[in-house]
């Protein structure tokens, strides 16, 4: 059976991002259809049927999120969140480098259907090529009459304002890329309010990863009963996933959720560098906590299967990592992004995640005394749940996760002064 | 209203108010640093989380909207654990230098620590420094590491004072409060930073070393320096704590002011002249009586004002706008029927400074034109109307515009002019006596005595009995 592909159905050449080849392989057609045969309410109850969930992280249910926003009101708005920061996430960028139209069309179907004038797009700044390609992509749909004033002759008009990041990991919080978007620094915001009551300039306003929105063309063209007929019953649909790590192939894959993570791993991605032993995965972005191989073994790519094992789905950025890797080292590098990252606002998440970089650091130099990692996870739950945004839970569940899995390399860290696994990685 | 359980108590909350404002207003203590009443909510602290509805998650009570029946609880364990936890954060890279800090004895921190606060520190790491005496202004000084970041003084600059020169720079454990740009400090409110700051991180300069807080008592006053007539708080040293021997000039120094909350006329703000009220009333006083330039005593001087003023022909008096309504009246009542009565500005605004702004400062820069006006119309002094004997109530008149009658100058401040007074009586400053001022809407404010008046210094009020 020829697999479903909502991304990964052309072949990638040199022009294949161009407007013309994106209408050639069917793009536009659901645009048409929505704007010339349908009602706003139509498509969200197609989004709903579809159970197609937000791809950002969270996971979120796409139909109900909109549902939440007074149609009533108004002005609202739609951003995408293009800020793709959590390490080990690199699928959006692929979207932008290769279809941004795709994003384009799903971005003015749901503004449709959220009644929406002016759209945002909040790009991460590092992003080079993705942004030149999404800017072109901009101009062509513009000068189409895809994008502004009355879309293919039809009543309604909407705009595409791209505002490119200042590389905060932060800002793809979304209360955070609101503000950031209104030009004040990019601090999160204590929820409730939510986004949809009041969210960019106070104005009711969904927010949505880019990968959701792109897939949104799919669904209307093919029908959300389509859409939900792929992948497992409560979570819907193709993924992409971005694998990295020791194995042999990485790269991005897109697969029906419920796909299982062990095929991934060694029919996909081609099995370990170097015939190594599998030791860990972080299943869905390096915020979420990491799993051992006998937790893999038969875990399948779908969010409640991944939640049951004690992890998260997250973003689908899949970190493969080799036996004779240190995870204190590791950890080290997690904890010290999260310290970096952390905006400053709230106290536990701005003390807390530059506190549990220093002490695993100083183990990670062999300086580890008895009584760090009680005192790391004494500083996780002090942290966890008390901050204004999720970036402190993301900060704590690694060191969580590598504690409660790997003790026995960090207390033999502490012990010896030394890593289990001195020297570099052999591959 | 609606009712909502606070701890097992039944309260009345009204609708659309947080959690932490109907705590408050019913007495019920929630630990709070960035919230401020006059201030929007930040949420950032996170020493304010309570327990709502039970559900796990605890919810900042300074952003917790109370709904009916709501129930929230502050004291059950997770409660305690997560501000014990905060309290641990906030501590975490603060200096605790309270021996050397001016903020120790009213520091939140310092009082949150002891309250909620673990009993033992968890870290061994080193703490981050920061920099330490950081000049924001001639009037203000930062400690960036004793700063817990609660926003308090960047909210301050950028919702009340509207001069948005501070701002948090930098971010995650680097970040630090900073002025916004090159220039100082310069806000006409910079000072009410000092007041909200919740620890030692903004402190004012010339305050700095000067005393322990727990030293000082704080006695009700007013500021005379415009005719808003803020209500504020004149700190003295407590008489327990009065020097006997060396240095006894500290029982009479005002060692600082800080704005009184008085939700009538100022909320919860002066302006930095008012901060200075202390600088100005500590200007060289009269001291003693004088005739003619020379030292004498009271009786001398008021026999000569008595024998001045009974041989006049056409006496008249300046009024003072700095005068008490209480003075007024006794002026009125004692002395009013014998002279002509001319009023006048005894300040007006000094080069460089604020006229007027549509915060707090007005343009007419004494406190109590409203009453003087009320009760006596308004009229300029004119030579010309050959008065040969004029009472000066007040300082800052220029004798030479008096003509060449004969002066009897009531006056506080000793004047700096070539030309002497016939006679000059000293009299008391509003710190020496209490009353009440009409500010400029006619609303009236009470000033109570915070020392006691130099010897040879009389209340106004009691000269006009022996006039
Ligand atoms: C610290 C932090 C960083 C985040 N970064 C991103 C990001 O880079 N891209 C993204 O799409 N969502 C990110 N999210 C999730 C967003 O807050 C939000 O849930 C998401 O954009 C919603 O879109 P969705 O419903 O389509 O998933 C982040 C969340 C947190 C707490
Ligand atoms: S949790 Fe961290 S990133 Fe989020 S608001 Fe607080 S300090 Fe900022
Ligand atoms: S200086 Fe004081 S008021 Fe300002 S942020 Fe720091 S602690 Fe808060
Ligand atoms: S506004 Fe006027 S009364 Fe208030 S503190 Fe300033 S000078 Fe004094
Ligand atoms: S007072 Fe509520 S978070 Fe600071």
């Amino acid at each position: 059976m020829t697999e479903t592909r909502v991304f990964f159905n052309f072949d990638v050449t040199a022009d294949s991002h161009t407007l013309a080849a994106y209408r050639q392989r069917g793009g536009y057609q659901a645009l048409e259809k929505v704007l010339k045969g349908m009602q706003p309410i139509d498509v969200e109850n197609e989004v709903k049927a579809s159970g197609l969930r937000g791809r950002g992280g969270a996971g979120f249910p796409t139909g109900m999120k909109w549902s939440f926003v007074n149609k009533q009101s108004p002005v609202i708005y739609l951003c995408c969140n293009a800020d793709e920061g959590e390490p080990g996430t690199f699928k959006d960028r692929w979207i932008f480098e290769n279809t941004s139209h795709q994003l384009i069309e799903g971005m003015i179907i749901a503004s449709y259907a959220l009644k929406v004038r002016h759209s945002f797009i909040y790009i991460r700044g590092e992003f080079d090529l993705p942004y030149r390609r999404l800017m072109e992509a901009l101009k062509e749909a513009k000068e189409a009459g895809l994008v502004g004033e009355k879309i293919l002759g039809t009543e309604f008009s909407c705009d595409i304002i791209v505002h490119q990041g200042g590389g905060a990991y932060v800002c793809g919080e979304e209360s955070s890329l609101l503000t950031s978007i209104e030009g004040f620094k990019g601090y999160p915001k204590n929820k409730p309010p939510f986004p949809a009551v009041k969210g960019l300039y106070q104005k009711p306003t969904v927010i949505n990863n880019v990968e959701t929105l792109a897939t949104i063309p799919w669904i209307l063209a093919n029908g959300g009963a389509t859409y939900a007929a792929i992948g497992t019953e409560k979570c819907s649909g193709t993924k992409l996933f971005g694998v990295s790590g020791h194995v042999n192939r990485p790269g991005l894959f897109e697969k029906p959720m419920g796909y299982s993570y062990k095929k991934l791993i060694y029919e996909d991605c081609g099995g370990i560098l170097g015939g190594k032993e599998l030791k860990a995965v972080i299943p869905g972005g390096s915020s979420t906590p990491v799993l051992l191989p006998s937790e893999i073994e038969t875990l399948t790519m779908d969010a409640e299967a991944v939640q049951a094992a004690g992890s998260m789905l997250g973003s689908g950025g899949v970190i493969v990592i080799a036996e004779g890797t240190c995870m204190v080292r590791l950890l080290q590098v997690l904890s010290r992004f999260y310290a970096h990252e952390s905006c400053g606002q709230c106290t536990p998440c701005r003390e807390g995640s530059a506190w549990m970089n220093d002490i695993i650091t100083r183990i990670s130099r062999g300086k580890g005394v008895k009584g760090d990692l009680e005192r790391l996870e004494c500083i996780t739950k002090g942290i966890m749940g008390n901050t204004v945004c999720a970036l402190g839970d993301a900060a704590s569940m690694p060191v969580n996760g590598f504690l409660k899995k790997f003790r026995h390399e960090f207390e033999y860290f502490i012990e010896h002064g030394r890593s289990m696994y001195d020297g570099r990685l052999e591959i | 209203m609606i009712e909502i359980t606070i701890d097992n108590k039944t309260v009345e909350a009204n609708e659309g108010e947080t959690v932490l404002q109907a705590a408050l207003r019913n007495g019920i203590e929630i630990p709070h640093f960035c919230y401020h009443p006059c201030l929007s909510i930040a949420g950032n602290c996170r020493v304010c989380l309570v327990k709502v509805d039970g559900r796990p998650k605890l919810m900042p009570a300074c952003n917790q909207t109370v709904a009916p029946n709501m129930v929230v609880e502050t004291e059950a364990p997770e409660v305690q654990s997560a501000r014990a936890a905060v309290m641990q954060f906030i501590m975490l890279n603060h200096p605790g230098d309270c021996g050397i800090c001016d903020k120790a004895g009213e520091c939140r921190v310092q009082e949150y620590q002891f309250k909620y606060g673990m009993a033992e520190p968890i870290s061994i790491e080193p703490k981050h420094h920061k920099k330490k005496f950081n000049y924001l202004s001639e009037r203000i000084v930062l400690d960036n590491e004793r700063c817990i970041l609660c926003s308090r003084c960047v909210r301050f600059t950028r919702e009340v004072s509207k001069s948005a020169q501070l701002g948090i720079v930098e971010r995650g454990s680097h970040s630090y409060v900073a002025r916004l740009d090159a220039q100082p400090f310069d806000d006409p409110y910079s000072d009410n930073v000092l007041g909200i700051c919740p620890t030692g991180a903004l402190l004012s300069r010339e305050f700095m070393y000067k005393s322990r807080v727990w030293y000082l008592e704080p006695v009700r006053s007013v500021c005379t320096r415009c005719a808003r007539g803020c209500s504020v708080n004149v700190w003295r040293r407590k008489k327990h704590w009065y020097v006997r021997s060396l240095g006894e000039e500290k029982n009479i120094t005002a060692y600082r002011i800080s704005p009184l909350e008085n939700p009538e006329i100022n909320g919860r703000w002066i302006c930095n002249t008012g901060f200075d009220l202390h600088k100005f009333m500590a200007r060289p006083r009269a001291m003693a009586p004088m005739m003619a330039g020379n030292t004498v005593t009271v009786d001398e001087a008021s026999a000569e004002a008595n024998r001045l003023l009974a041989g006049a022909t056409n006496p008249a008096i300046i009024l003072s706008a700095h005068a008490s309504n209480e003075e007024l009246q006794a002026f009125k009542e004692k002395l009013s029927p014998r002279v002509q009565v001319y009023t006048r500005e005894d300040y007006c605004p000094a080069e460089g400074e604020v006229v007027e702004d549509d915060l707090l400062i007005r343009a007419d820069k004494n406190p109590n034109s409203y009453s003087v006006h009320a009760m006596f119309g308004q009229k300029a002094f004119s030579a010309a109307a050959g008065h040969d004997v004029v009472i000066v109530w007040g300082d800052q008149v220029d004798y030479t515009s008096l003509g060449n009658a004969k002066i009897i100058h009531l006056t506080s401040y000793a004047p700096e002019q070539e030309t002497r007074a016939d006679v000059l009586l000293p009299i008391s400053t509003t710190f020496e006596r209490s009353g009440t001022f009409c500010n400029f809407e006619g609303k009236t404010n009470r000033f109570e005595q915070v020392f006691d008046k130099p010897k040879l210094v009389q209340h106004a009020s009691d000269l006009f009995g022996r006039l």
